[in-house]
């Protein structure tokens, strides 16, 4: 209710000033959302901040004093020390965030930006203040892409940084690896596709129902399937490379997406598991034994294919969400 | 809109007939999510007795093994060829992690739907004048919904633990893993039922139902992390303390691990500490859903005449 006032009121006060006065609109009508967001930021970006600085000094410092590094480890290196797990949370905030920003985008967006507005009646208001609905969500699409953009460029870059200095800290540890879900999606610009997407999927979904919660979890329960799909999708998605070795596996390197057997025509078959038997490695006519696999070369590959998929389908719901609109409106676009 | 029109259709085709109109109108305005409450439930029971059917051959898939066979270990080539092993852990990892995280969906539908879209819209406000008082109004709001969840995620925790069986930490997870600890105990009935009470004090308080639903997701976050932090200090550990070097079976919750310079110092939950750790946190759990139950009522009662 007070966001009618607020919209009228910033209307009159300011006479049409174009895109200016749509923008500051928004703005103003989405003001806690922006704070929110501003917020978010800043708790990722802390969070890794911390996480670079001090957090990875103290997981060092107790790796040493379990003598962990030595010949003769203790017990307690089996289990991560507190000082790790304080790492390693704050590290899981700043990624986990990046993961939870399109959910949290694609809710809002069906919600409080388009369903709450079709269902108040606000944007039938809007339409009538020489505003067409095709400005009118263009502004809804633009300005927060803007930010989300910004936002999701500023955790990007201080994940990449960590990333980029606690390579001795991962590797000591055993954990987390350039292509597990949350690391390969903080590292790049797919991350940041996926907030478009959620801002996208979201848009339609408040246009489909015209009313604040349906469309709130129609546009979460739609975008946790496109991003189920395309998750098992990304392996496949830039060409593999393969290993061979006779006698026992090649090593396991990267992304390893299919492993087996070789007979001595070249085809590929399920491993018998002979482990040394050379008898029934005969009878299984058993050569040798391949991998498939991504080496962290095909980081860049499979980022700029996956996000090119993920902005095809957030421009292909933009599109549809401008024509639902024109045909609802039947205004001239 | 429509639901607005039903619920006060309701008590006009039915003469006022107490509590059991009530009850009807509530689940008539939440139908929808009845419905997917409903459906989920089935899936839920449906997958679960799919996994108990699984859970022999499962076992049959995940034996210590030899090459060739010998000493009464089955050849390894046969036992992988068996995959409903995996099929089965898959399953049951699934199924375990969404019976821990209803509370999130609870929270915030009980924030935004069941609450503050009524007070919003002025529904409440509506059957209030229908010789429905504001708290008996609440009152059937938070039962019904309780009464529906104890059942339902009741049902599934026990079709759980059947499914389970013999608890192989291979197959299922270890006891204390976060998932596996809340939804094979009444905590699984106690995260909801929180979850409910504290989604339905954020609507309350804000009174419009985005905010809320917003609010009531966010204190679900907070009180489900808070717990997972501070489980392992739900009960006394047990310390274990040895001159030469020991190793603890896997059914130990390790918390620390000093040595073995002299001597080496183990604090632990052994498995004998579910039971305790489980109450100990169901009662906090009902404690914070009875808090937020009485302040919801007592911030009803001073807005209402």
């Amino acid at each position: 209710m007070t966001a009618v006032t607020t919209i009228e009121t910033s209307t009159a006060a300011t006479p049409a000033r174009g895109p200016r006065g749509l923008l500051w609109a928004m703005l103003r009508l989405h003001r806690w959302a922006l704070w929110f967001w501003v917020l978010l930021v800043a708790v990722g970006a802390g969070a890794l901040l911390w996480a670079y600085g001090p957090g990875a000094d103290a997981a060092w410092s107790e790796y040493r004093t379990l003598h962990c590094d030595t010949n003769d480890p203790g017990l307690g290196c089996d289990a991560l020390g507190p000082a790790y797990n304080m790492y390693d949370t704050a590290v899981g905030i700043g990624a986990g965030l990046l993961g939870l920003a399109p959910f949290l985008t694609a809710a809002w967006a069906g919600a409080a930006l388009i369903g709450r507005e079709l269902e108040g009646g606000t944007a039938q208001l809007a339409w009538t203040q020489s505003v067409t609905p095709a400005r009118w969500l263009a502004a809804k699409l633009a300005v927060p892409a803007a930010l989300l953009t910004t936002g999701m460029l500023v955790l990007t870059l201080l994940h990449r940084t960590l990333w980029s200095a606690d390579g001795q800290l991962r590797a000591a540890m055993g954990s987390r690896s350039w292509y597990q879900g949350t690391a390969f999606e903080a590292n790049g610009i797919v991350g940041i596709s996926y907030a478009l997407l959620g801002l996208a999927v979201g848009v339609l979904a408040g246009l489909l129902q015209r009313r604040a919660l349906p469309a709130l979890g129609l546009a979460v329960v739609g975008l946790a399937l496109i991003t189920t799909v395309l998750g098992t999708l990304r392996p496949y998605l830039w060409p593999l490379e393969t290993l061979t070795n006779k006698h026992e596996y090649p090593p396991y390197i990267g992304m390893v997406v299919d492993e087996g057997a070789l007979t001595s025509t070249g085809a590929r078959v399920g491993d018998p598991i002979c482990v040394d038997d050379t008898k029934c490695l005969a009878d299984h006519d058993i050569v040798g034994f391949y991998r498939d696999y991504h080496p962290s070369s095909h980081f860049w590959p499979l980022q700029l294919v996956e996000t090119g998929i993920v902005l095809a389908v957030a421009a292909l719901t933009v599109v549809i969400a401008f024509r639902l609109l024109k045909r609802r409106t039947g205004a001239a676009v | 809109m429509t639901t607005a029109l039903s619920a006060t259709a309701a008590p006009a085709a039915r003469t006022p007939r107490g509590p059991r109109g009530l009850v009807w109108a509530v689940l008539r305005v939440h139908r929808t999510a009845l419905v997917f409450g409903g459906l989920a439930l089935a899936v839920a029971t449906a997958c679960l007795i799919w996994m108990y059917a699984i859970a022999d051959d499962a076992r049959r898939g995940n034996v210590p093994c030899a090459e060739p066979a010998h000493d009464g270990f089955p050849s390894c080539a046969s036992v992988e060829a068996i995959t409903v092993d995996n099929t089965y852990a898959d399953g049951i990892d699934l199924l375990t992690a969404a019976l821990s995280y209803v509370i999130f969906p609870v929270a915030a539908w009980a924030g935004g739907a069941l609450i503050a879209r009524d007070l919003e819209s002025g529904t409440a406000r509506l059957a209030w004048t229908q010789s429905v008082t504001p708290a008996r109004w609440l009152a059937a709001k938070l039962a019904v919904p309780a009464v529906l969840l104890t059942a339902a995620t009741g049902t599934v925790a026990l079709l759980g633990v059947w499914a389970r069986q013999d608890d192989d930490p291979n197959l299922v997870g270890d006891w204390y893993y976060p998932d596996v600890f809340i939804s094979t105990g009444p905590t699984a009935v106690a995260y909801p039922l929180a979850g409910l009470a504290l989604g339905a004090l954020t609507g309350l308080l804000l009174r419009r139902a985005l905010p809320a639903t917003g609010a009531g997701f966010a204190a679900a976050l907070v009180l489900y992390n808070v717990l997972e932090r501070t489980r392992e200090n739900l009960w006394p550990t047990v310390t274990r303390t040895e001159a030469g070097g020991f190793e603890l079976p896997r059914s130990a919750w390790q918390m620390s691990w000093d040595g073995p310079t002299r001597a080496t110092r183990a604090m632990y939950h052994p498995q004998s500490h579910f039971w305790p750790l489980q109450y100990v946190e169901t009662g906090i759990l009902l404690a914070v859903a009875a808090a937020a139950t009485l302040t919801a009522f007592a911030v009803l009662r001073r807005r209402t005449p």
